[in-house]
């Protein structure tokens, strides 16, 4: 368990890099309404942490783990502050500051059943949006390319990444486009071509257009046959 | 009635087509065996019928260019019918071809081939799969015939009526198409407005005769804008949502049986793994040399042998019964011809045709191509190339053909060059090992296939630097080891050989006769001597070999068996030392394209770039000869 105060920082950065650039001490100082100086020696502090990557006069950004908290704790903010105001009946200058407080309390099992019970509302009172589980569990097994996968690791495509317009048409001629399910049967030797099984078809495919192809790997869960 | 087929790469639509039509055309078990379209008037049970067989495509918006001759004739063209082939063991790559026929409006009839290996897989509800696809199916088995009569009455009886079934695309997509159908209004489109515009939203300007000449730059605003808004490319998004749509109309439709690994996969593994696929090819390799060399040895010396004791004095006594100079001409003419027959085209080139065939059909060859990928890059190849290379071991023919399959026109060029200059066809190879392999045994044989390999290397390492660009990627669906059937081996191979005895005979037997009546009357001395600073003097070979090797562009094969002719014996080494034997092979190995080759080579690259070539293989295989006549007399 990390303490309040670092779970606050971490929803303050998540919120903050939305925009995928580095959060500014001055902005989380001005968000969090504590001194600039005490917020430079907090991020050094989570940075030592592995909770975020801190660079002087550029700023913080999250890492995997730090996201992971970060996300959470701000779901957790923004499912209650729904709570608070569709089912409580609080007024809504109100729910901000309670959920502030019992976001750090709230256990995931009552998240969960609280999320279940409004039928899994998307937006806060306020129109933000209310980070998804899925994503939260997606974020720890980020996606990676193609190329880099174990012989024997099934994943799902994700998104293909490439300039060229006559290539991108090849690629998903053959069948590699997002949500299908792709094997890594066969990787050869000195970057040669991966061998892999998509669909029902077994494709060999040059390390370069492997290269193109991003997926998230399905962990093996064992299947009773 | 036009019909035309169509399918992805590798699921039988040749044997289809051959079923369909009686007509033989040449299927493998290898994606891209059809690069040129087919077409074939037949009259099937009384009604005439054009079909089209169209070179293997994945879709209609293809990366390649043998698969872009398939969506040109498509697009140019109004069938009565198409029959998609379909391979009912993998039925998500048809389904999404299918989808993309169905929505541009055209009249689809399905064959859903290869039944026999699709009903051990699962339970496969063929009519509710027809159904939801609003579009007849006719289950088939092409290699035994199963389902085609069914399939003929299908096509002879067939109506169009239009499919009820659409894509679901993205609620996005969908809005796109709605803003074009406002944007078309009342214009007269050729295909239908939805499928003519999603292939517009694709990128693909094809089928958009009839738009109103804004729309393409409209739907390029549309491309970027989602591309902006969903970080992912249009015709990504709508080719995931096809492959969607085919995984959840198989789920529907196949009741899978739990799977398990065959011995024949394991094998087919094995093949492919490095550490047990390199020595395996390395086996395949050598077993495939010596059965051509001592399998083809015995052959001759088998065939000959029968020869002449079943023709006996015949020719002696046919020469007489003619009389003179003419009559000896005549009948020598034609029991040479027949015996270079024998002697080459029935023991080397016949036997190479059906051990390629073999190799062809049992799924082989793109296992050779994977394994070898990343050594075919250092000569700015990929492994794909490795397919037109042995298939130009056969002939040079098809072999540039099939460079079609390779995407970049560099690489083309530069394995178009290879092949004609160091790859032997069979004609070549009966040169070679019928001349010094023969009289010099095989080491000879060997020196001469390591120098053409170290100069497929050196060329490929020179084009590759010459011509800067990264050799483009490998990306290729491999199928599984069959057994070849030999009845399909057996009907390639004759196919391919047939010309020899059609086609190279009659000229071979005029040539022959010809020959023999000149230098009866030893007029062919007088000719040849002008050249014979070149002949003589550069390679050291005997002055008449002039004429075989002119014959030789005629034919490879031809300049052997005109060598025959020319000395009046088929002992060369009575005629010719070893020396000048060995000189000769080298100098026929790498020489120009023969006539064929060269025509096909002109279509395909242009006249600019056939004659650099044929000029730089002939200045080639003259140093070449002329190194090696110095270098052998000098020792």
């Amino acid at each position: 368990m990390v303490s309040e105060n670092i779970e606050e920082y971490l929803e303050c950065i998540w919120e903050l890099t939305q925009d995928n650039a580095p959060a500014r001490t001055t902005d989380i100082a001005k968000h969090m309404n504590v001194a600039p100086a005490s917020v430079t020696e907090m991020l050094q502090k989570l940075h030592a942490s592995g909770f975020i990557t801190y660079e002087k006069y550029k700023g913080a950004l999250l890492t995997e783990d730090g996201m992971e908290i970060g996300a959470h704790i701000k779901r957790k903010h923004r499912l209650l502050e729904r709570f608070l105001f569709d089912v409580l009946g609080l007024e809504k200058s109100k729910v901000h500051e309670e959920a502030c407080r019992l976001e750090h309390m709230l256990s995931d099992e009552s998240e969960k059943r609280i999320s279940e019970m409004m039928n899994h509302p998307t937006h806060c009172p306020d129109g933000d949006p209310i980070p998804k589980m899925d994503e939260l569990r997606g974020s720890d097994e980020s996606t990676v390319l193609l190329s880099t996968l174990d012989e024997g690791t099934e994943a799902v495509i994700t998104h293909l990444s490439c300039r060229d317009p006559q290539k991108i048409r090849r690629i998903i001629a053959m069948g590699f486009v997002p949500e299908r399910r792709i094997t890594v049967e066969e990787r050869l030797p000195m970057n040669g071509p991966l061998l892999v099984q998509v669909g029902d078809c077994r494709v060999a495919l040059a390390k370069e257009y492997a290269d193109m192809v991003y997926v998230n790997p399905v962990h093996k869960i064992k299947r009773f046959m | 009635m036009e019909l035309f087929l169509i399918g992805n790469p590798n699921v039988g639509k040749s044997v289809v087509f051959n079923r369909l039509t009686g007509i033989g055309t040449i299927s493998s078990n290898y994606p891209g065996t059809t690069v040129e379209y087919l077409r074939a008037e037949v009259v099937m049970k009384g009604k005439r019928i054009n079909v089209t067989d169209l070179p293997g495509i994945y879709s209609l918006t293809p990366g390649t260019e043998d698969q872009l001759v398939a969506a040109k004739l498509l697009s140019g063209a109004r069938p009565d019918c198409i029959l998609v082939v379909a391979d009912a063991t993998r039925l998500e790559p048809s389904l999404v071809l299918t989808f993309q026929l169905i929505e541009l409006g055209f009249p689809v009839l399905m064959a859903l081939n290869m039944m026999d290996a699709a009903r051990k897989r699962g339970d496969l509800d063929v009519e509710a799969l027809s159904k939801k696809l609003g579009v007849p199916i006719v289950p088939t088995v092409a290699t035994t015939g199963e389902g085609i009569g069914e399939l003929m009455d299908a096509i002879i009886g067939y109506q169009y009526v239009p499919s009820e079934f659409r894509v679901r695309y993205d609620s996005h997509i969908e809005a796109y198409m709605q803003v074009m159908k406002q944007g078309i209004g009342d214009s007269q489109l050729k295909y239908s407005p939805r499928g003519a515009s999603i292939k517009l939203l694709e990128g693909d300007e094809q089928f958009t005769s009839g738009f109103p000449k804004d729309m393409p730059d409209q739907v390029k605003r549309l491309r970027g804008e989602f591309r902006a808004e969903h970080a992912e490319d249009l015709e990504v998004h709508i080719t995931r949502d096809r492959y969607g749509e085919a995984g959840k109309m198989i789920t529907e439709v196949l009741r899978p049986n739990p799977q398990q690994r065959t011995p024949k996969q394991r094998l087919s593994d094995l093949t492919m793994r490095p550490l047990t696929g390199l020595p395996i090819l390395g086996l395949v390799m050598v077993g495939v040399f010596a059965t051509i060399i001592f399998v083809g040895a015995w052959l001759e010396a088998t065939l000959l042998g029968l020869w002449a004791d079943v023709s006996g004095s015949f020719f002696t006594d046919m020469s007489h019964a003619i009389g003179g100079e003419v009559g000896f001409a005549i009948a020598n003419g034609l029991d040479l011809s027949i015996q270079s027959i024998l002697a080459i085209v029935i023991p080397y080139i016949l036997l190479f045709y059906l051990i390629l065939g073999v190799l062809e059909d049992s799924g082989y060859l793109p296992r050779v191509v994977v394994l070898l990928d990343r050594i075919m890059h250092k000569i700015g190849l990929h492994g794909q190339a490795v397919i037109p290379m042995l298939v130009g071991v056969g002939c040079n023919v098809p072999a540039i053909l099939a460079t079609r399959m390779i995407e970049s026109r560099r690489e083309k060029l530069i394995l178009a060059t290879i092949i004609v200059m160091a790859v032997p066809c069979s004609a070549q190879m009966a040169v070679i090992i019928g001349t010094i392999g023969r009289y010099g045994g095989i080491i000879y044989v060997m020196v001469i296939l390591l120098i053409l390999l170290g100069l497929i290397l050196v060329l490929g390492r020179l084009l590759h630097k010459v011509l800067k660009f990264e050799p483009s990627s490998l990306m290729m669906e491999i199928p599984d080891l069959t057994v070849p059937s030999a009845k399909n081996v057996g009907k390639k191979t004759w196919m391919r050989v047939k010309e020899f005895f059609v086609i190279a005979f009659p000229i071979l037997l005029v040539g022959s006769i010809a020959l023999e009546v000149l230098s009866a009357y030893g007029v062919l001395e007088t000719l040849v001597d002008p050249l014979s600073f070149f002949t003589v003097g550069l390679l050291g070979l005997p002055a008449i070999i002039i004429i075989a090797l002119i014959f030789g562009l005629l034919r490879k094969e031809m300049s052997f068996q005109l060598l025959v002719v020319l000395f009046g014996t088929a002992d060369l080494a009575s005629v010719m030392t070893l020396d000048q034997l060995f000189v000769f092979a080298l100098v026929m190995a790498t020489f120009m394209p023969c006539l064929s080759a060269l025509t096909v080579m002109i279509r395909e690259y242009g006249l600019k770039d056939s004659l650099k070539v044929t000029f730089a293989s002939m200045a080639l295989a003259f140093t070449l000869g002329g190194v090696a006549n110095l270098v052998l007399s000098v020792i």
